[in-house]
């Protein structure tokens, strides 16, 4: 009886200490990466702490595929060296005037997109995306709910996005767009007369810099007919975090990551977005470099 | 930015030099590197552009690196010789270690990651201060420890970097990255004689510095930083696009150019230290070099392309920049190879 509440005693002193010192302790022990890259977790929801080295899932034949596939992509880049830059011939690149980036034309040109909606974050809306007809076009649609989620902490919800995903070179390395010999955006695409915005995300290398976007409105107009909309790229703003940023830069082409379209429009109901294809091109007759003034506020005396 | 302030960055930027340049002491020297790298951030990073202090924080950590590895390997060889001389670095780990990192400044391959993004973040000016102006310090160091490092990493550095910055720059279309692989090629060359005739060394980094001046300078008088542009500038400026195509090739270091002086020289150099299969790798590589070169030569001046120009004929009105720097670096960088002989017993 003595030695068991000796034990007991002992034991409560040991976890005692392992609690007080648990502050200092944990971050030696195991690293929170959510706390590092500032990762959203629904309100409620307990942190994930399962350990790396539980997560693996070991498949020998996946890794054999995988092994195939990017040494393959490793031996097309080698190779295309020889070509000229992204693999095609430099007088192609010299003479190019306008670039179809991404056309929907058969199920493999949805593979290249991702839906999203506040159902992650605890809301209602629904987007899907899907053919149309004749495969010629891609039709997002779905219902938006401006509804916030019953968790305390949400205020405001109603959202969906449409957005490219990352291109992925060998061993799964960043592989960005290089739209600098254009200055527009096109797009042919039908909608349902509610307003769109179109955000660009170029290439960023480090954490505080992941969330910048350029945006831009995009009003469709409902109808028929199909819309041909073209924006320069000097009317892109920079936005971080949905936050549009008081310093303001143009938006530079030479590392494109991904194009998404985001509706947000505070209107509870279905929505429809058609998208024949996203190019880009040329306008010799645009000139403006950046529709924003970049003049310095606070200027010293 | 403030005038003081620019002022006072400026001749930071050459206090650390100079201070680099008449030091014995590996700290002083050490100090030198790091009051160059200070006084360059805020040069980088004027435009707050979100590339432009990415390329500046890029900058700041490899060299913030290799600075602390200069002092690592100082500080070692003090410890275990008792000396702080830069000529005296004797200990092999100390000597191998503080190449590395002399590498890393400087951006030699396998080092050279950095390189090329931080050039394509930055304004022309601050790129051509980059390639020019902060090179001379670790070089400086490079040659006094020139006796003691290991030969064959020395030549291992070299050829790579040779290697490396002809594939690299081998589909370029921004010229800032092309230029950044062609400072890699060039420093491979200046590194895999240096064991053998650091003058050379020497030469090589006095022209390669006048041949880059002058590509800077001239694509900033154009203000062409993409392989499109610089195809649309025939009609703005006729001359200088011939001259350019000049460049070029002197970069490329075909005779009777001066840039054909250092390869000529390194590989007679090397031929007569018994290295001919070195000598043809560096030979070949710089066909990879001069690949990238012409083409710049033939989409810039011997071809005429389609595209048209937002106007028909532009206005060749009176430039207001400054031209001076740019017409002495051209001459230089053209018309140096008949006086060879006088240039050579300079260094």
């Amino acid at each position: 009886m003595a030695l068991t509440s000796a034990r007991l005693l002992t034991r409560t002193v040991h976890e005692k200490w392992i609690c007080a010192h648990s502050l200092t302790l944990r971050p030696l022990v195991c690293i929170n990466k959510a706390a590092f890259y500032g990762e959203y977790r629904r309100p409620g929801q307990a942190q994930d702490r399962t350990p790396p080295w539980k997560k693996i899932r070991f498949s020998f034949a996946k890794g054999v595929q995988g092994i195939r596939k990017h040494f393959g992509l490793l031996k097309d880049e080698a190779m295309e060296r020889w070509v000229g830059p992204q693999g095609r011939p430099l007088i192609e690149h010299m003479l190019e005037q306008t670039r179809v980036q991404w056309e929907f034309r058969g199920p493999e040109s949805l593979e290249q997109w991702l839906v999203s909606t506040d159902r992650e974050i605890g809301g209602r809306s629904e987007a899907y995306l899907k053919l149309g007809r004749n495969d010629s076009a891609c039709m997002l649609y779905g219902t938006l709910c401006s509804t916030p989620p019953r968790d305390g902490e949400t205020c405001y919800s109603g959202y969906c996005t449409l957005r490219s995903r990352q291109l992925l070179s060998s061993f799964d390395r960043k592989k960005n767009i290089d739209w600098s010999s254009f200055n527009t955006l096109y797009i042919r695409l039908r909608g349902d007369g509610r307003p769109w915005m179109i955000n660009i995300a170029a290439e960023t290398y480090f954490s505080h810099q992941k969330d910048d976007l350029y945006n831009y409105f995009l009003y469709t107009r409902g109808g028929p007919y199909w819309q041909d909309v073209k924006i320069p790229f000097s009317k892109f703003f920079l936005s971080s975090r949905g936050r549009i940023q008081d310093n303001q830069h143009p938006l530079w082409l030479d590392k494109v990551s991904t194009i998404g379209f985001t509706l947000g429009d505070k209107a509870d109901g279905p929505f429809q977005l058609e998208i024949d294809f996203i190019a880009v091109c040329n306008d010799r007759a645009h000139t403006e470099e950046f529709a924003y003034e970049m003049y310095k506020r606070n200027p010293e005396v | 930015m403030n005038p003081y302030v620019l002022t006072t960055l400026i001749l930071s930027l050459g206090l650390g030099t100079t201070l680099t340049f008449a030091s014995s002491h590996w700290l002083l020297a050490w100090m030198g590197l790091e009051i160059n790298t200070m006084a360059i951030i805020p040069l980088m990073a004027q435009q707050h552009h979100p590339r432009a202090t990415e390329a500046t924080t890029k900058y700041f950590l490899t060299q913030a690196t290799a600075a602390a590895m200069i002092l690592f390997a100082s500080t070692m060889n003090a410890w275990t010789m008792g000396d702080w001389n830069i000529n005296q670095i004797s200990h092999p780990l100390a000597t191998t270690t503080v190449t590395l990192a002399l590498a890393l400044k400087i951006g030699l391959a396998p080092m050279h990651f950095w390189l090329p993004e931080v050039l394509q973040g930055l304004s022309l000016t601050t790129g051509l201060v980059l390639s020019t102006w902060q090179k001379l310090a670790p070089f400086a160091l490079i040659l006094q420890i020139s006796q003691n490092t290991n030969p064959a990493l020395l030549t291992t550095l070299g050829v790579m970097s040779a290697l490396v910055g002809g594939w690299g720059g081998l589909n370029q279309t921004q010229l800032r990255k092309l230029l950044a692989y062609s400072s890699i090629a060039h420093l491979g060359w200046m590194i895999i004689i240096l064991q053998f005739m650091p003058a050379l060394t020497l030469l090589n980094l006095t022209i390669y510095i006048t041949m880059t001046s002058t590509m800077f300078l001239s694509l900033k008088i154009m203000a062409s930083t993409k392989i499109n542009s610089l195809a649309l500038a025939w009609p703005k400026t006729p001359t200088l696009t011939t001259l350019i195509m000049l460049s070029l090739l002197s970069l490329g270091g075909l005779p009777p150019l001066t840039g054909f002086m250092p390869k000529w020289l390194i590989l007679q150099e090397l031929t007569k230290q018994d290295l001919p299969i070195t000598a043809t790798i560096m030979a070949m590589s710089a066909l990879l070099s001069l690949f990238f070169y012409l083409r710049l030569c033939y989409t810039t001046t011997l071809t005429t392309f389609p595209n048209t120009n937002n106007t028909t004929s532009p206005w060749r009105l009176k430039s207001t920049q400054i031209t001076l720097p740019l017409t002495i670096t051209i001459i230089l960088t053209l018309m140096l190879l008949p006086i060879t002989p006088a240039i050579t017993t300079m260094f």
